[in-house]
């Protein structure tokens, strides 16, 4: 089915692009720290928006520029770039049942990282089906466009702007916690989800703490499955 | 940036877009062929809430862990907590979270 755009779907683009500013709060910061970080290790500002445009993954462009610096062989580079970003196989089927058929996935699945993905998987199930095209272009090309304008800004003036306002760097980044809260709180609906997403959110933030952040998402998830699927609890008894 | 350089990024990029689109496209398809949600594997429904919240638990690490962060962090989330449970939407809750935990920062940095 080719989307064509309605008033709705207008409407929808806009909602998309409402609704993905919290996320901002986290892309910018990160994104004017790559821009810096890309910089320092000798790449040009307009290389560094490429590899952003292009490889559009926080971690593994990180990663790849850090590599790259420290000197290591192109086909090892190019491995851990990949095997970071692997976590991404199972966003996209987890949403396939909420987006319509069209032509154009193959470029917009381009949009779909972690923070677009969580968000997604939150507002579509509660979006009418003609609407949630729109949405999902508003909500990606918004982060994708942050990401992008944050890497060049911060090549070409990340030192100055972290100089001169210090908190702002640290208070932004606030709101992804913040939104993630909002999109797991009402999934605990029982004891059993409510064991399985303490257990992640635990092992998450204590992979991240002990430095192990590439594999702290996916192996906290494994963790969580584990637990739901091992874990289950008596149903209540009702007295008459 | 080198020929082979400019070759890693173009991999790197195409392989990470791959990784995004092709389940998506298999999923798709397999849903239209099949029977709607039941062709969606369940294991796969319960990893979706579980990749979120892993991706909560890693997003609490303030920036510069310190005393004051880590409690800017427990009280701008305890405040989300709190807005999400009254207005049970998006966008204020996060506004609050994030306004407190401003608040809290900038509040210590004048004191101090």
């Amino acid at each position: 089915m080719t989307q064509l755009a309605t008033p709705t779907q207008t409407r929808a683009w806009v909602t998309g692009v409402r609704e993905a500013t919290p996320l901002l709060g986290g892309y910018i910061p990160v994104a004017l720290s790559f821009g810096l970080v890309a910089t320092q290790a000798g790449f040009t500002t307009w290389e560094a928006a490429v590899i952003s445009t292009l490889i559009y993954a926080g971690a593994s462009q990180f990663l790849f520029v850090g590599m790259v610096a420290a000197g290591s062989p192109l086909w090892l580079v190019v491995a851990m770039t990949l095997l970071i970003n692997v976590r991404h196989v199972v966003y996209g089927p987890n949403l396939a049942s909420w987006l319509p058929t069209s032509r154009h996935w193959p470029w917009l699945m381009h949009g779909l990282t972690d923070q677009v993905f969580a968000l997604a998987l939150t507002r579509l199930p509660q979006l009418p089906e003609p609407q949630r095209f729109g949405w999902f272009v508003g909500a990606s090309l918004l982060a994708w466009i942050s990401w992008i304008v944050g890497t060049v800004v911060g090549a070409i003036a990340g030192e100055e702007l972290t100089a001169r306002w210090p908190l702002l760097g640290e208070i932004m980044p606030f709101a992804l916690p913040a939104l993630f809260l909002t999109m797991v709180a009402p999934r605990f609906t029982d004891k059993r989800w409510a064991l399985a997403l303490s257990v992640t959110i635990t092992a998450a933030l204590f992979l991240a703490l002990t430095g192990w952040n590439n594999v702290a998402i996916p192996l906290a998830a494994a963790c969580g499955a584990l637990c739901f699927y091992m874990i289950k609890f008596q149903p209540a008894r009702h007295t008459p | 940036m080198s020929t082979a350089l400019w070759l890693a990024v173009m991999i790197s990029a195409l392989g990470t877009l791959l990784m995004r689109v092709v389940p998506f496209l298999w999923m798709q398809r397999r849903l239209d062929n099949d029977t709607g949600l039941n062709a969606m594997p369940q294991w796969l429904g319960i990893l979706g809430p579980l990749m979120i919240a892993a991706v909560l638990g890693v997003s609490i690490v303030p920036v510069s862990p310190s005393v004051i962060s880590w409690a800017a962090t427990a009280i701008g989330l305890l405040v989300t907590l709190l807005v999400w449970w009254r207005l049970r939407s998006l966008g204020w809750p996060v506004a609050a979270g994030v306004a407190v935990y401003g608040m809290v920062q900038v509040g210590v940095a004048l004191g101090g």
